[in-house]
């Protein structure tokens, strides 16, 4: 399988070109092209879509809410919509909500290459090019609590569904003071419990010592040069060709 | 009619683990306390899981008063059934105590003269007063064991689910519980307990469902049964 042989730092170097792509682009077209790409990067690398599709249904609502902020509030363009002299949504807004949302969906695609590597390879990749060890560490904690993160979320949304609240029947004012009321304590919750692994990681002697030895080696094979190489190589391309596209 | 009925469950969780649970039959009243007991990891939060619809069995079906779970939302069942979480910081989602147990009857439109009262009473009962305004995930673990649990009583549920309630609660704490629990039971409300308290269980509950590697190995509703599902 091309994902599982992989090198965890080809993954890296991908995602960070698959990223700097989708923060170039800024044409809906072109964006849909890349998360296209993406997805077709996924299923080579045999990451179940289906699964994907999972881990993004709770952040659905979050896309819907900025796609319709980017177009409600964006000014600019010739009117689509509006209420009587109310302008609601211009062809600016609409364009831009569309790329924001394909953004997204685009870096979250993308992302989700890194699930398949386990985290401790991914330190001692970054090692290995000599980032320094904390650094790397910290990234790999990154990792690992987005997921923690989202299912937060999605434990939160069931608890309050749980105790009696009608998600879908509650109106669109109401919704978004429940979100706001819930982003809160999920943040300060994450934060929390940073505070409380780096105390946990200093009780067991993180950084005690100055030097740290690996068991395990990794090594890089030829579609890992392959990969480092061209896809650094292609994204300054595309970036080209879009400049010079306009 | 049974109040909560499951049919012949399976589950496994996705990625070809094992199975969690395998032809588990249950029926459970509206009124009683039952309780589910049996070692860590043999499925019993699972089980709780899958009655509330929070989980969708692999096979067979759960139904609540003859319809299945399916067919309701999380909001109605929520309604209903009062859950407490294994692990209370999982259903903690307010900035202050009081908001917290307020939550449910203020999205319910109750009177907020009704909401401070019951609110009040909760606080007072479950020792939480002083702690009213402090963020809950602020709380030691058993403050928000008790939080949790007032949070779901302040709905008044015609049927509780309370995954390991006593976990961090002292002596004097699980007897105001406990106390609280045969007001609520006295009332016709059913609840069960999964628990690894045996002295809680055997007070509390007057029927007991051991499961054991996803069966149900035992149940005392069942006369003779040992061994054998319901």
């Amino acid at each position: 399988m091309l994902g599982m042989n992989l090198d965890p730092r080809s993954k890296l170097v991908i995602v960070f070109c698959i990223t700097t792509l989708a923060v170039v682009y800024n044409t809906p077209r072109a964006l849909f092209l890349l998360l296209a790409g993406t997805i077709g990067l996924l299923l080579l690398f045999r990451i179940d879509i289906k699964r994907v599709g999972g881990y993004l249904k709770p952040y659905m609502l979050l896309l819907l809410i900025l796609f319709l902020a980017q177009c409600i509030f964006t000014p600019g363009g010739e009117v689509l919509l509006a209420a009587g002299s109310l302008r609601l949504v211009g062809s600016r807004g609409l364009l831009l909500g569309t790329s924001v949302v394909l953004r997204l969906l685009i870096v979250i695609a993308a992302a989700i290459l890194l699930t398949t590597s386990n985290s401790r390879d991914f330190i001692s990749g970054l090692v290995q090019w000599k980032v320094p060890y904390e650094i790397a560490f910290m990234v790999s904690v990154t990792i690992r609590f987005l997921p923690l993160f989202r299912d937060e979320f999605v434990n939160a949304v069931t608890a309050v569904q749980l105790r009696g609240v009608e998600l879908k029947k509650v109106s669109w004012g109401k919704k978004m003071a429940l979100f706001r009321q819930l982003f809160f304590p999920l943040v300060y919750g994450a934060i929390l419990k940073a505070q409380q692994l780096s105390i946990a990681m200093e009780a067991r002697g993180f950084r005690a010592y100055p030097q740290r030895t690996y068991l395990r080696q990794l090594r890089l094979n030829w579609a890992d040069y392959g990969l480092i190489l061209s896809c650094p190589v292609i994204t300054l391309l595309l970036i080209g060709l879009s400049i010079v596209g306009g | 009619m049974a109040f909560l009925e499951l049919r012949q469950i399976d589950f496994s969780y996705p990625g070809g683990r094992p199975a969690v649970l395998s032809g588990v039959n249950l029926a459970l009243n509206r009124e009683g306390i039952s309780a589910i007991i049996g070692p860590n990891g043999c499925g019993k939060t699972t089980l709780t899981k899958i009655m509330l619809g929070i989980l969708r069995p692999t096979s067979g079906e759960v139904l609540l008063e003859g319809r299945s779970v399916q067919e309701y939302t999380l909001a109605q069942i929520g309604r209903r059934i009062g859950y407490v979480f294994q692990n209370p910081e999982q259903q903690l989602f307010s900035s202050t105590v009081a908001e917290e147990i307020g939550f449910g009857l203020s999205y319910r439109s109750e009177d907020p003269a009704v909401i401070r009262e019951r609110v009040e009473f909760l606080l007072d009962y479950f020792e939480l007063s002083p702690y009213r305004q402090v963020f809950p995930l602020h709380l030691s673990y058993g403050e928000k064991q008790r939080l949790a649990i007032a949070a779901v009583l302040a709905n008044e549920p015609e049927f509780l689910i309370l995954d390991e309630p006593t976990v961090g609660l002292d002596a004097c704490r699980k007897e105001l519980l406990a106390a609280h629990l045969h007001k609520v039971a006295r009332l016709g409300r059913g609840m069960v307990l999964v628990s690894h308290d045996t002295a809680f269980v055997n007070r509390m509950a007057n029927r007991v469902i051991a499961l054991e590697k996803g069966r149900v190995q035992r149940d005392s509703g069942l006369e003779g049964n040992v061994g054998h599902e319901s």
